[in-house]
């Protein structure tokens, strides 16, 4: 039976919570997830059946067939070898084609969207040009590619031209060794291999890739009529980069439209000798029509448009190189597509409920990408393969409401399917129209962790703010500034034909205040982990002798890692601008067509950000020092130590003091003040002194995804009260888990102090689930999301599932292959999660809506 | 539910460079990855209170050992 939620006297009423759908009446609390799907199709119910996911967790995959492949290390490497003494943009372009011209291709039964990145659908590519100790831990692992010796020689060959080895010249062993431990800092890209990049999806649809080609062409044209002008001039020097740029963009264009024609070959092949079933026969003649002629074309239809982003997407997350997320604005992208062949029906004529089954299956597709992440990345998002996140909603130039029909096939597909992947983010407007808001709602309310929330006007002010930065005074117009989603889960940026974010050397990466905060109490050396001095020395404890100064060492602490790590990511650029050129992106990008410049170098646009993760450990932390050692002097700073030193193994009076401070997310008058302070002056005042690559200043993205955890194994206990060895705080914002007790608008009173210096800051928040699945839900939820909206809060994620049914998937895990929770930043499959990964969020507070709350939000029920 | 037994009194295992040791990290249940370096690794064998794990790090998992040694590989679910 399900239980309902208790009734609330409101506004002078009994409020009662009967359920929105009776029919759930009888369905236990602890199996509810099991049963919310509904695919749209038996087709989808069959792929979903046999979807191959590569969930990681803890360094290792839960399925044991999954494996690195071979074929893509192979490829490369011939090419590699073959192409020496060439221009090192040609030498990428041929790179791909040697790969995309003898790489396995695999058609798969039942699936209409087709293309792998990989020589089976268990594997996945490694990439051996990027960080050769990635591929050492592969090596060494129960995930071996075979041949091993075969890769263990190409790991051996790239070791020297690999990013990596480029990248660690020019850094001393000691801010390696600092970075490698992934403690204070995250691993530099070039060690890690770690990247994300928004694809100009608009221009291949818009264009196709023969329009492309041309357009390199007569550029080539006019670039040598313009070396052979008499009388010659040095300048033209410069046409020199240019030529070999737009040879690098022929060669690679030509070999995706190879690619994808021998994958319409194959399709025919199948249709026309080995397929019995007549339908799936005239099926395959449809494939291999569309891939005949996407992405060469143009795209005519909305099948030709699913198709051709699909190769794209593998393109430029896989095969050319790796990088996690799945960035566009899919609803907008795709609207026009939508029309043609729904509303139109001028070609490929289909219903709505195509439109949803054509979602799920691609939903289906990215369930079984499997991505050749180094082991700190298959660590910290456990229970998925990897980040995946679209973006949807929000306003169009004039703030006029961007969500369509295609938005809500979208969601309807999420809602059905119910997978961990992709993510959805909804840019949130007090315009998006109800119908589409409502299913954002039945997402959420179904537990799906998604979509996630964000502020549409601060994404788009963000966008325009970051453009005056411009170093060639080209960055987002005022209209193009609008069309933005979030490059990986948080940090909004541009999409389109132009300036969009290449590499995560412009912004992404993680720093981590809780381990620092450890540091400044013992003069920058990590006793508790690696035992090793791993910050500045900024003082000992006789040097502490005011919070001033316990600040503003912190601020030293902080000031190291961000600057050791921005630095980090402006080297990886330099050397990816260098060797590790994308030819196929830039011949989409059109400011890398008409400048002649690789995209990954081109910055016309600055996007700089980095994560700050487990920032409230430290806030909190901070707080009760001030209190009970410098205002209260209850206790000394060495007394506090000593306490730490031994993790509080007979100070347990002290430690419930200090775990009894004043915490965030109580709108409390005594923490907010500090923590808004901390935020504003150090997490963002300090990291915004930054300029980097693009010329733009860098912004904290507070995040945590499954690092909260990892960080949190690595750090000793803290002065918030915590454990030795304890999880942090599960969001850039959030409350720490437990510590929120005050009710869900004192969250949003906080978290809404904080505006100064920030990109974005993650909320995690957890829904009562009798709550929302109520008459009264969409009603609640409409209103909670309008006070965020005012509050000028930037974002919000959502868990919307009982304790009763986690700890019954922890009993059965069998038993619960459908549910969902929201880790942080991306879901997961609950059951693929680590247990004590699984007990941090059954220990977050659900938010408990009180009549107070409510009248505060002004719900109408 | 976790299958493995708490450490004796919360205290930690000594951990300490043996050249050439018979019982190195690399073999040990305990043991996981670095998150960058294969040459190094992590110690799990310190739980918390809560179940979690209060890591080490080991700078070289070929020659280091401890008392706590125990050939052997744990679940996924019993690690962080």
């Amino acid at each position: 039976m399900t239980t309902l939620a208790e009734n609330i006297e409101y506004r002078g009423k009994v409020i009662e919570f009967p359920l929105d759908n009776p029919e759930e009446t009888d369905i236990a609390d602890d199996m509810l997830h099991e049963n919310l799907a509904r695919p749209t199709t038996e087709r989808t119910k069959r792929l979903k059946a046999r979807c191959r996911v590569k969930h990681a967790s803890a360094g290792e995959f839960i399925d044991k067939d999954v494996r690195a492949g071979i074929e893509r290390m192979r490829f490369i490497t011939e090419a590699h070898k073959a192409s020496e003494g060439q221009p090192e943009v040609i030498r990428r372009a041929l790179g791909l084609e040697n790969i995309l011209n003898k790489s396995t291709l695999i058609l798969q039964q039942d699936e209409f969207i087709i293309g792998y990145h990989a020589e089976d659908p268990e594997m996945f590519p490694l990439y051996p040009e990027l960080a050769y100790m990635a591929v050492q831990d592969y090596l060494e692992s129960d995930y071996s590619p075979q041949p091993k010796d075969e890769a263990a020689e190409i790991c051996e060959y790239w070791k020297p031209y690999s990013m990596q080895a480029k990248g660690e010249r020019y850094f001393s062993q000691e801010d390696l060794s600092r970075m490698y431990q992934v403690s204070s800092m995250e691993a530099p890209g070039f060690a890690t291999g770690y990247n994300s990049v928004v694809p100009p999806y608009e221009t291949i649809l818009e264009d196709g890739l023969l329009k492309r080609i041309e357009i390199a062409k007569g550029k080539l044209s006019d670039a040598s009529k313009d070396l052979e002008k008499i009388p010659w001039n040095a300048k033209q020097l410069e046409l020199l980069e240019k030529i070999d740029v737009w040879n690098s963009m022929i060669i690679a264009d030509e070999a995706v439209i190879n690619w994808a024609r021998r994958h319409a070959r194959l399709a025919k092949i199948v249709a026309e000798n080995f397929e019995t079933d007549p339908a799936r026969k005239t099926e395959l003649l449809e494939i291999a029509d569309i891939s005949h002629r996407v992405p060469a074309e143009p795209c005519k239809g909305l099948k030709d448009a699913f198709q051709a982003k699909w190769y794209t997407y593998l393109l430029c997350h896989a095969i050319d190189r790796y990088a996690s997320g799945m960035a566009h604005k899919e609803d907008e992208l795709l609207e026009p597509y939508y029309n043609i062949s729904v509303f139109d029906k001028t070609f490929q004529p289909m219903t709505h409920t195509d439109v949803v089954e054509m979602v799920e299956m691609e939903r289906l597709k990215v369930s079984e990408h499997g991505a050749g992440k180094s082991r700190a990345y298959r660590e910290i998002f456990p229970g998925s393969n990897d980040l995946f996140i679209m973006t949807l909603g929000g306003t169009k130039p004039g703030y006029v409401d961007a969500c369509s029909d295609m938005t809500d096939a979208i969601l309807e597909a999420a809602r059905n399917i119910r997978t961990t992947e992709p993510s959805l983010v909804f840019r949130y407007s007090p315009v998006s129209r109800e119908k589409t808001l409502h299913l954002v709602y039945e997402c959420i309310r179904d537990g799906l962790g998604y979509p996630s929330i964000m502020h549409d006007r601060l994404g788009t002010e963000q966008m325009k703010y970051y453009s005056q930065f411009s170093k060639n005074n080209n960055g987002a117009t005022d209209e193009e500034a609008h069309y933005w989603a979030n490059v990986l889960c948080m940090s909004p940026g541009v999409c389109g034909r132009r300036k969009t974010q290449k590499t995560r050397s412009e912004g992404g990466g993680s720093i981590f205040p809780a381990k620092m905060m450890e540091l400044v109490l013992s003069d920058g050396f990590d006793w508790s982990y690696a035992n090793m001095q791993l910050g500045p020395h900024t003082g000992t404890i006789d040097n502490l002798k005011t919070f001033e100064d316990v600040w503003e060492a912190f601020r030293a602490q902080y000031a190291y890692a961000t600057s050791c790590v921005i630095r980090a990511k402006d080297v990886m650029r330099y050397f990816e601008s260098n060797f590790l050129q994308m030819p196929f992106i830039s011949s989409l990008d059109d400011g890398a067509m008409e400048l002649g410049q690789d995209a990954v170098g081109l910055c016309e646009q600055p996007n700089g950000w980095h994560n700050p993760i487990t920032t409230v450990v430290a806030a909190n932390s901070l707080v009760a020092m001030k209190k009970l050692v410098f205002e209260e002097k209850k206790y000394s700073l060495q007394q506090l130590c000593d306490a730490l030193k031994v993790n509080w193994e007979g100070y347990e009076e002290m430690q419930r003091d200090f775990k009894n401070a004043p915490k965030w997310g109580n709108d409390d008058p005594y923490a907010d003040p500090i923590i808004k302070e901390f935020y504003e002056d150090i997490i963002g005042g300090t990291m915004s002194k930054i300029t980097n690559w693009s010329g733009g200043p860098v912004l904290p993205v507070g995040q945590a995804v499954g690092l909260y955890m990892e960080i949190g194994s690595r750090t000793g206990p803290t002065p918030d009260g915590r454990y030795g060895g304890d999880a942090a705080d599960d969001g850039g914002i959030s409350p720490y888990w437990g510590t929120d007790k005050k009710g869900p608008t004192a969250v949003l009173k906080s978290v809404a102090k904080v505006q100064k210096n920030q990109k974005s800051n993650l909320l995690n928040q957890r829904l009562p689930v009798a709550m929302m699945r109520s008459v009264h839900g969409f009603e609640l939820w409409k209103s909670y999301m309008a006070t965020w909206e005012k509050l000028d809060i930037m974002h919000v994620q959502f868990n919307c599932v009982s304790n009763e049914e986690l700890k019954a998937a922890q009993k059965e895990p069998e038993m619960h292959q459908d549910l969902i929770v929201r880790v942080s930043g991306f879901s997961a499959r609950f059951v693929d999660i680590p247990t004590y990964g699984q007990n941090t969020i059954i220990a977050r507070n659900e938010l408990k809506f009180g009549s107070d709350d409510l009248e505060y939000m002004d719900t109408k029920l | 539910m976790s299958t493995i037994a708490p450490t004796k009194d919360s205290k930690q295992a000594l951990m300490h460079e043996e050249q050439d040791t018979s019982k190195p990290c690399t073999t040990c249940k305990w043991q996981i990855g670095d998150p960058t370096d294969p040459t190094r690794g992590q110690c799990t064998a310190n739980r918390t209170q809560m179940g979690g794990v209060w890591k080490r790090w080991i700078a070289d998992v070929k020659n280091t050992t401890c008392d706590m040694h125990e050939v052997g590989v744990l679940s996924f679910r019993d690690h962080v």
